[in-house]
């Protein structure tokens, strides 16, 4: 059944992909509108799949790499339709779906039964620790979404390039929104992760910080979002700067996952 | 019954004989009843705006009418013999419908897409129908017309962009701040474009309006109009920080608002996005201050470039909506070929038939003790009774067609017993 329910879902962000992508082609926002409703359907399927995967296997939710990544896509799906209640963006749903079919198929394939975490070191806190992380993570790569999005409109209206594809992308405000929302609800989360998987490390390895290089790495990307937020709320950073510089921090993000995994050994290498 | 229509429109005549023809017509003449005292005319619609008049007529005889259409009503306005020849159209059927349906979508307008003339012509229908003016044919003609614009509007995009600057202005701000609502603008200056662009903003939800002028008198005279606030025009770098849109269209020759301004304002009201509308020749707002993050000036050249490509986007559409036009007039023509007479007779014929086989077929069960001649001569008593009912109506009907007269007859009988299968 919950197999069944997590195919529902892959379909639906695949057919979902494939009208965003359609819509901005010919330029309807019908089909747009249409996508969204399937993109919620999708959801929807693929919440009840988690929900009857965590009863099925206990409270252990992402405890391994299918698990995230399949969470992740979940994160990202009902965090893009929560801001669709409140903004007229939906072209934003022309990149979180393929996003986030991405990651099902990831899920879906070769990792399925890659490293789960060593059993002892399974715990109440690994649930928290992962699911914080995650869900902060992808949060704050919706934030960079919007940047993207918010630069590319910010470049058509700079020059004065008003029609064609201009149209169909949201306001600067409905963008800028999104970022900084984004980036004031995924930093906490991401934060609350880092601790909890401090807190649990000081159980299971005995020590808190270890200066391994994966945790290194999350601390430099946690004190670049950190000071963007700072830019942010403080500074009083909005539009083009605040865009640009969460997809710079992103971008450290997305290196930091790279070179450790690729350079380093760690041995936080499960996810 | 023929369908013409007469008439003259922007591209066709002059604005002063056109004023000249509504004025005539809007005052002590009632058009509809001129037309209707030509006695082969049996419908009769007829608009007038600003831009067009149009005279419609269901008629027997094509020349009696055209000859009585110009002299009855365009003398009205008092034009010549080569005027009213360089001015006139005249349209007859398939092409009057299809005229009347371009002008209702909106193609033949001046400025093609305005939504206006929809609502003017239903206000010209209302008053044929209160005049009893209208009949089967033109209520037909006329919501078929409403149809193509209905469909015109949404299956193409003749009336999507803006096609004007203050239209255009109004949909960068909304490209730039999502909504309006809650916003305030800046005028500096006085002009007549300024204000026009400065009242659609205000109509699309903009909250404030503040107004600068070298003059404070003239300020405080426009905050009246505007129902906003008169600011001393020195004070204006200061106000640059607590405003969202700022149009200015000055004399002046020099800067009225410079980068140095822009920049200490931005930094000021942290960041929050700015618009800067620039109607002013020679430009009133240093054009270094929109590449200024988070701010993005316009100036006139650049509002007129939206609306030209906007507009070339329109004729674009244009095709799109000929091709939906022309397949309401195949519509429509089917419609009038079946009022034909004898494709009636035909029909109805069938349907009757249809029935009483149907009936037959229905009951037969019960027929089974009946003999082979007694149910032959129930079916000789069934088709009987039906000719005879039949007969009179089908007599009528063609004594009708002979006379030219059979139109409503033949609609009313296709209604009454749902030939057309509508409903």
């Amino acid at each position: 059944m919950d197999i069944l329910l997590f195919k529902i879902a892959l379909g639906g962000y695949f057919i979902c992909t494939v009208g965003y992508a359609t819509s901005l082609i010919i330029r309807r926002v019908l089909l747009a509108r249409v996508s969204t409703w399937i993109l919620l359907f999708a959801f929807i399927a693929h919440s009840m799949f988690l929900l009857l995967h965590s009863l099925r296997y206990g409270t252990m939710l992402a405890i391994n790499v299918r698990d995230a990544l399949s969470l992740s896509a979940w994160a990202l799906s009902g965090v893009y339709l929560a801001f669709q209640l409140q903004t007229k963006t939906r072209v934003l749903g022309a990149l979180v779906s393929p996003l986030a079919l991405i990651l099902m198929i990831v899920a879906a394939t070769g990792l399925g039964g890659s490293p789960l975490v060593p059993a002892k070191l399974q715990g109440g806190l690994v649930a928290v620790h992962v699911a914080a992380a995650l869900i902060g993570e992808v949060l704050l790569a919706l934030a960079s979404l919007a940047g993207v999005m918010y630069l590319v409109q910010d470049g058509f209206i700079k020059k004065r390039r008003t029609s064609g594809l201009s149209r169909m992308l949201p306001s600067l405000r409905d963008m800028d929104r999104i970022n900084h929302l984004s980036l004031l609800w995924g930093f906490p989360l991401f934060t609350v992760g880092v601790i909890a998987g401090s807190l649990w490390a000081g159980i299971v390895w005995g020590s808190r910080w270890q200066w391994d290089p994966k945790q290194v790495w999350t601390l430099l990307v946690w004190l670049v979002y950190a000071w963007l937020l700072h830019q942010r709320l403080a500074i009083g950073w909005k539009g083009h700067k605040a865009a640009l510089f969460s997809i710079v921090a992103l971008v450290v993000l997305a290196a930091a996952f790279a070179i450790e995994s690729l350079l380093f050994s760690t041995i936080h290498n499960f996810v | 019954m023929n369908v013409i229509l007469i008439g003259m429109n922007h591209k066709t005549a002059p604005l002063e004989i056109r004023e000249r023809l509504s004025l005539a017509c809007g005052g002590d003449v009632n058009p509809l009843a001129e037309m209707k005292k030509i006695s082969c005319v049996s419908e009769a619609f007829f608009l007038s705006t600003c831009n067009r008049v149009e005279a419609m007529v269901g008629a027997s005889d094509e020349s009696e009418v055209l000859h009585a259409l110009r002299s009855f009503i365009f003398r009205q306005g008092n034009l010549t013999d080569e005027e009213m020849q360089s001015c006139l159209y005249v349209y007859r059927n398939k092409e009057a419908v299809r005229h009347l349906f371009r002008v209702a979508s909106s193609l033949d307008s001046l400025v093609m897409g305005e939504p206006q003339i929809l609502g003017q012509i239903k206000d010209a229908y209302r008053r044929a129908a209160e005049e009893n003016a209208t009949g089967i044919m033109f209520n037909r003609i006329i919501h078929l017309a409403f149809r193509v614009a209905k469909r015109v509007r949404t299956e193409t995009g003749i009336a999507g962009n803006a096609v004007s600057v203050s239209f255009a202005a109004v949909e960068l701000a909304k490209k730039i701040f999502g909504t309006l609502k809650g916003k305030t603008i800046l005028l500096i200056g006085a002009g007549e474009m300024s204000e026009l662009a400065g009242r659609h903003l205000l109509n699309h939800g903009a909250g404030r309006v503040l107004i600068a002028n070298r003059t404070y008198r003239r300020a405080i005279q426009i905050a009246e109009e505007f129902q906003g606030e008169a600011v001393a025009f020195e004070d204006v770098p200061e106000i640059l920080k607590e405003v969202d849109i700022v149009i200015s269209s000055t004399g002046s020759p020099g800067y009225v608002v410079t980068t140095e301004m822009v920049t200490a304002a931005l930094h000021r009201r942290k960041n929050r996005l700015l618009f800067l509308i620039d109607i002013a020749v020679p430009r009133d707002i240093e054009p270094a201050a929109g590449d200024v993050d988070n701010v993005y000036l316009y100036n006139i050249d650049d509002l007129q470039g939206i609306v030209d490509d906007n507009m070339k986007g329109r004729q674009l559409e244009a095709s799109k909506a000929e091709a939906i036009i022309a397949e309401e007039v195949d519509r429509y023509e089917a419609w009038v070929n079946s009022l034909q007479v004898v494709p009636t007779i035909v029909s109805l014929r069938e349907k009757t038939q249809i029935i009483v086989k149907g009936e037959m077929e229905r009951l037969s069960a019960r027929f089974r003790n009946m003999t082979g001649e007694d149910r032959e001569s129930m079916a000789i008593l069934i088709d009987s009774v039906v000719n005879k009912i039949l007969h009179d109506p089908i007599t009528h009907l063609k004594e009708e067609s002979e006379q030219q007269a059979a139109l409503p007859y033949v609609a009313a009988l296709r209604r009454l017993f749902d030939l057309d299968g509508d409903k």
